[in-house]
């Protein structure tokens, strides 16, 4: 039998403002929009928390987005993301403003910054959700997540401690419209900015890779453990350049050392929702499946006709992926 | 409780006043006929330049001009109001700025700093630089959520 929530002096839904490589990653964004249909069914107001050095665009974005709250620490010391420091100071503001749910993406920073923090705030974290939903009876925030492995979805619940706090993977959730005319209000709390001195940062330089060229493409091609080879994986380099597409992997063929660990999808990696994405030699298990779950159209092709991809997939080829991928590449370059 | 400064933001357009973004704010009594006033509009976004209006006396407590939405509607201290990349400025007959506007532009918004430093005809400081924006002092608004109508008291 479910509990009924007593009167709770947590208030509010909190997301965590990860505004790196904004343009491209646009998780906040994701999960403003989520909030703010959580935040109607608790007749709450959805609040952003910066830090940051010279945030005032992101402010401005978030509050577009739908933030009704932006709530900036903006110090030449919180320039670049620092964990440590970033946890002290956000645990500060949560347990002062005592949010009842606290949002962030599922970015690098995001899987280093929110476990920490749940930690010193003593409360649970679900992590790689796939789905966040308010309890009609109880309020509490049904926050699903795929667990044991993989192999089943769990969906759980933070009962007795506050703030309710979940990860989310980016693409899980759409954006909101950009509105300019949006107002919203902005706090400027005063707390105690004294850098943690135990981590230095010396130097940064970003990386070579492509920021979001996987999440936005409209054709992706996947490759699983079951494509065999190096050589046979670069069969789908080829595929992704004939439709101007990208090449994502499953967690088995990035062990494999097939490719990168950039072009993981899946649970810990990233969430894709193009228009088109065939998938080559990947079984279907959820932890990848949970990526890709946003495909207009999915192409399965796997020589296991059993295999639970086919499942989820608008068109499934039974056979050897190779024949196939090299017969589909040599059509395309005929045609195209 | 953390102690905290708050105002509203403009997901369109922002001034920086007091250390806080603001759609928009005024100093005095812009409806006063006479008086000292700086009025920074709020910037709607079919509009791409904030309008600035403003009644300003020198140290003497002479009026210098009366500024209506970025025009010199009286300039009886000969100032001059020349463009400028990001905005405006204006510049005493002794070429003392006494005030610049410069507008920021971002991917979808804009944010201006406003760098002047005024005193009202009681020779009573009013706005100073602050870090990147303005600090104010005395009678003001500091965060306007609609624009100023001139004819409403």
């Amino acid at each position: 039998m479910k509990k009924v929530k007593t009167n709770s002096p947590s208030k509010g839904i909190w997301v965590f403002g990860d505004y790196r490589h904004y343009f491209q990653n646009r998780v906040t964004l994701q999960l403003i929009a989520k909030a703010k249909t959580l935040a109607q069914r608790l007749g709450a107001e959805v609040t952003v928390v910066v830090l940051g050095e010279q945030v005032h665009q992101y402010a401005m974005e978030y509050v577009a987005h739908g933030a009704d709250v932006v709530m900036v620490v903006d110090h030449p010391s919180l320039k670049n993301f620092q964990v440590e420091t970033y946890s002290r100071l956000v645990a500060a503001l949560v347990e002062d403003y005592r949010p009842e749910v606290f949002l962030a993406g599922a970015t690098p920073f995001g899987r280093e910054f929110f476990p920490r923090l749940a930690k010193r705030l003593k409360t649970g974290l679900s992590t790689d959700c796939i789905a966040l939903e308010i309890d009609a009876e109880t309020q509490f925030l049904l926050q699903t997540t795929p667990a044991f492995g993989g192999e089943l979805l769990a969906e759980v619940i933070t009962e007795n401690h506050r703030p309710q706090m979940a990860t989310v993977h980016p693409g899980v959730f759409e954006e909101r419209i950009h509105g300019s005319r949006a107002v919203g209000r902005i706090i400027y709390p005063e707390v105690d900015i004294h850098p943690d001195e135990r981590v230095q940062l010396v130097c940064s330089r970003p990386e070579q890779s492509k920021k979001g060229y996987l999440e936005n493409a409209a054709v992706v091609i996947v490759g699983g453990r079951g494509i065999g080879s190096g050589e046979q994986f670069q069969s789908l380099f080829d595929l992704a350049e004939l439709l101007q597409g990208e090449v994502g992997a499953t967690r088995p063929a990035v062990h494999a050392g097939l490719t990168g660990e950039d072009r993981l999808l899946g649970q810990t990696g990233k969430s894709v929702k193009p228009r088109l994405l065939i998938t080559v030699g990947t079984s279907g298990a959820l932890q990848y499946t949970t990526g890709i779950q946003g495909s207009e159209t999915i192409i399965a092709i796997n020589r296991d006709a059993q295999a639970p991809i086919f499942e989820i997939a608008d068109l499934g080829l039974v056979g050897d992926a190779h024949s196939i991928l090299t017969l589909l590449v040599e059509k395309l370059r005929k045609r195209l | 409780m953390i102690k905290h400064r708050e105002s509203l933001i403009s997901a369109y357009h922002n001034y920086l006043v007091n250390n806080m973004l603001s759609p928009g704010f005024f100093v005095g009594d812009p409806h006063s006929q006479d008086d000292f006033y700086f009025l920074a509009d709020i910037m709607l976004p079919e509009e791409a330049i904030p309008p600035i209006s403003a009644r300003l006396f020198d140290r003497q407590g002479l009026l210098l001009l009366e500024l209506k939405r970025n025009n010199l509607a009286e300039n009886p201290g000969h100032c001059t109001l020349e463009t400028t990349p990001g905005g405006f400025r204006i510049v005493c007959r002794s070429d003392e700025l006494l005030l610049e506007v410069n507008t920021q532009r971002f991917a979808n918004g804009y944010l201006t700093r406003i760098k002047t430093q005024l005193y009202d005809g009681s020779n009573i400081l009013r706005i100073e630089p602050l870090h990147e924006g303005v600090q104010v002092y005395g009678q003001a608004c500091l965060a306007l959520d609609a624009p100023f109508e001139f004819h409403k008291r």
